[in-house]
């Protein structure tokens, strides 16, 4: 007997999960426990853990703008101006140097930053 | 409370006598260059830290020493210094600082130079020997020569040059080479939305671009008026 309809009832077969599950676990091999092995408790870490750089990428920048911010408080702080007044006179200098150049000077090139803290509380 | 005020005089002299020779020299080199960019000079030669130092100019420290004195023994009742005698040994000063540094930058004599720089959107701090990476989308090719032109910043040793908001275009001479045009390592941008059926992943690598600074210069000296 010649069955012609029982070819059509067959669907394409699913790609084999094992690969899909391996890009997971190629990230979670240096998670602790199941975390490690088992998919399901895998790929809960997986997201979280990317979702956390995304953000910790934005949040990088934020953290660098305060760092300089806190340094160049103490630099100022250290020639009895802050940092307010310097941005001030910084600004009316028109003198248009970003906080990460600063924050180098004030470090690096303290001579530098002396004159300016200096100068700009005049002005 | 007078006499607090007539003891810290000399200081408060001193210090107010370097930030009014300051915004002497900023203005006086304002006025000459095209609009809005004239350099200002601050000197942090050691002359000036203390006023008794200007070591060159016997005469000036006597006519400093002469207006301290006047400062000293002026009371309250007294009429206000006379200003035009403290501008003339600001300019004085002025000068002298600024034939200074305009001789070290014709000798040569400067030492090491670094400069602050402005490329592709971002500071960096530079002098000779440095390598910078720049972000993003930027022309120059491989192996091409710069100038960098965007200086904000130019400091020795002794003297700094301040660009208002950048120096003039033939002052300071800053040589770079382009030495790699790559990708940055590539970063996963995944975002989802729990419990809401979102998720979404994509891959991206940013063009870097790494410069080898050559030579940071001063090419011309200081405009004085």
């Amino acid at each position: 007997m010649v069955f012609l309809t029982s070819p059509a009832w067959i669907r394409a077969a699913k790609p084999d999960k094992f690969w899909r599950r391996r890009r997971t676990f190629r990230l979670s091999a240096h998670y602790f426990g199941r975390a490690r092995n088992c998919y399901k408790t895998a790929i809960i870490r997986v997201e979280k853990a990317l979702s956390y750089a995304l953000v910790g990428r934005q949040q990088k920048k934020k953290d660098m703008v305060q760092l300089w911010e806190q340094r160049l408080e103490a630099g100022c702080a250290e020639h009895g101006t802050s940092l307010p007044v310097l941005r001030q006179g910084l600004m009316r200098c028109n003198v248009l140097l970003n906080r990460k150049t600063l924050a180098d000077l004030a470090i690096w090139e303290p001579r530098t930053f002396k004159v300016r803290g200096s100068q700009l509380a005049m002005e | 409370m007078i006499h607090i005020c007539m003891m810290s005089l000399p200081r408060r002299l001193a210090t107010s006598l370097l930030g009014h020779v300051r915004s002497h020299i900023t203005s006086a080199t304002c006025g000459t260059s095209s609009a809005g960019r004239s350099a200002s000079v601050l000197s942090r030669c050691r002359a000036l830290s203390l006023v008794p130092g200007v070591s060159s100019c016997p005469s000036l420290v006597a006519s400093l020493r002469t207006s301290a004195a006047q400062f000293r023994s002026a009371s309250y009742q007294d009429v206000q210094p006379d200003y035009e005698v403290v501008a003339e040994t600001e300019n004085k000063i002025t000068a002298d600082v600024v034939s200074q540094v305009n001789r070290s930058i014709a000798d040569r004599s400067t030492g090491r130079l670094f400069a602050v720089v402005h490329i592709n959107g971002k500071q960096f701090k530079v002098t000779d020997g440095d390598l910078v990476v720049v972000q993003g989308q930027w022309p120059p090719s491989l192996g091409q020569q710069l100038r960098l032109e965007k200086v904000l910043l130019v400091g020795s040793a002794d003297f700094t040059l301040l660009g208002r908001p950048v120096l003039d275009r033939g002052m300071a001479a800053v040589e770079a080479t382009v030495i790699e045009k790559s990708l940055s390592h590539t970063k996963t941008i995944f975002r989802k939305k729990k419990r809401k059926n979102y998720r979404r992943i994509n891959f991206c690598r940013m063009p870097l671009t790494t410069l080898r600074i050559n030579s940071v210069r001063l090419e011309k000296t200081v405009d004085q008026s």
